[in-house]
């Protein structure tokens, strides 16, 4: 099948659509965007590893959000459900068939960081907690993150990964423990 | 409280997502100290906590415009390719119709047919008898081949058109 493309008068056109097939105006979204967009990266770059990847799920997620249809009814329950959309991205994305294995984020940013005493312990911390995150499933690593990095309440958690309150606190019981025990080891696993 | 968890995490953990870890109220520090729970806590958050902020500050990401700019294209991208799905499904369904029609008409005519090959041998055999062989087989041939040209050609050319029309949505 032939593939589309889009004129210059076409790509004009989109903007005008946009506003009215997206769920927020373009404004609503730069505020939001603001808000957001720096925390998600993040999250996206500690379950990724992989800063190429990140920047593209950052895209995705924000894609995946200006065309659905949820409603809404507070800013929180928006930035919940754009950290679900997220977090089902980088899901989808490790089931898909492997074509290169990426060297972590923080290995990659410690080979080209200058040294001294400061950075390089600060460089280290991050590799073995890299080495460390790939140790986990993915689900553990997406509640540690929201719990300990975000700060946020279980509900918040919950409601962000799809799991019901009620089990939450068993599973980040044993994923803290888990990598509790990875970082004070860092050559042996659990 | 149950093994799973402790009364005082949520303090050691507020303090460490608020920067006062070790520096928070000596008594609790030292409670992280014998707690279990309290001090996987704070491992866990400190060692989290100072990645988060470091990728908060580290990171790059697009302006707002840039990301709104690309989904509104691709949006309309996507539009346009669900806009032309139906027509392929027209065409699919048009050929099809197509066919049926044919054979249909094959299959109606097809009496027909057997009485004029009857009436055909019926108008040659006299002449083959009285000795014209040549001019009956040729005056046949002439007759039948225009009709087997444009029935070869139907063949030929209908399925390379419908995979034109079709490969062109």
């Amino acid at each position: 099948m032939r593939e589309l493309a889009l004129t210059d008068m076409e790509r004009l056109g989109a903007f005008d659509e946009a506003e009215r097939t997206f769920q927020m105006t373009e404004e609503a979204f730069r505020v939001f965007y603001e808000l957001t967009a720096r925390p998600v990266r993040a999250y996206l770059g500690r379950m990724t590893n992989d800063d190429r990847l990140a920047d593209d799920l950052l895209q995705e997620t924000y894609y995946k959000f200006l065309r659905s249809n949820a409603v809404f009814d507070s800013d929180d329950h928006r930035k919940h459900y754009l950290f679900r959309i997220a977090t089902n991205l980088v899901h989808d994305h490790r089931r898909r068939p492997r074509v290169e294995v990426p060297a972590s984020t923080a290995a990659q940013e410690a080979l080209a960081a200058p040294v001294d005493a400061h950075n390089a312990d600060r460089a280290a911390a991050r590799i073995d907690l890299s080495r460390a995150m790939e140790h986990l499933k993915p689900r553990e690593r997406s509640l540690l993150w929201l719990a300990y990095a975000q700060g946020w309440s279980h509900e918040e958690i919950a409601s962000a990964i799809g799991v019901k309150t009620a089990s939450l606190k068993g599973m980040l019981f044993r994923a803290r423990h888990r990598l509790a025990v990875i970082l004070r080891n860092p050559g042996g696993r659990s | 409280m149950s093994s799973l968890e402790c009364a005082r995490e949520d303090l050691v953990l507020g303090a460490v997502l608020a920067g006062r870890w070790p520096s928070a109220d000596e008594e609790l520090v030292a409670h992280a100290q014998q707690c279990e729970i309290c001090r996987e806590v704070a491992e866990v958050a400190v060692v989290l906590r100072a990645d988060h902020d470091h990728a908060r500050r580290e990171v790059h990401v697009p302006v707002a415009g840039q990301v709104w700019w690309r989904s509104a294209v691709r949006a309309r991208l996507e539009s346009a390719q669900a806009a032309t799905r139906p027509m392929a499904w027209l065409h699919g369904v048009t050929a099809a119709i197509a066919l049926g029609v044919l054979f249909a008409i094959i299959g109606m005519a097809w009496p027909s047919l057997i009485v004029a090959a009857d009436w055909a041998r019926e108008v040659a055999a006299p002449l083959i008898a009285n000795g014209e062989v040549s001019g009956a087989v040729s005056g046949v041939l002439r007759q039948s081949m225009v009709i087997a040209v444009a029935a070869a050609a139907g063949l030929l050319v209908a399925p390379v058109l419908l995979y034109f029309v079709l490969s062109n949505d």
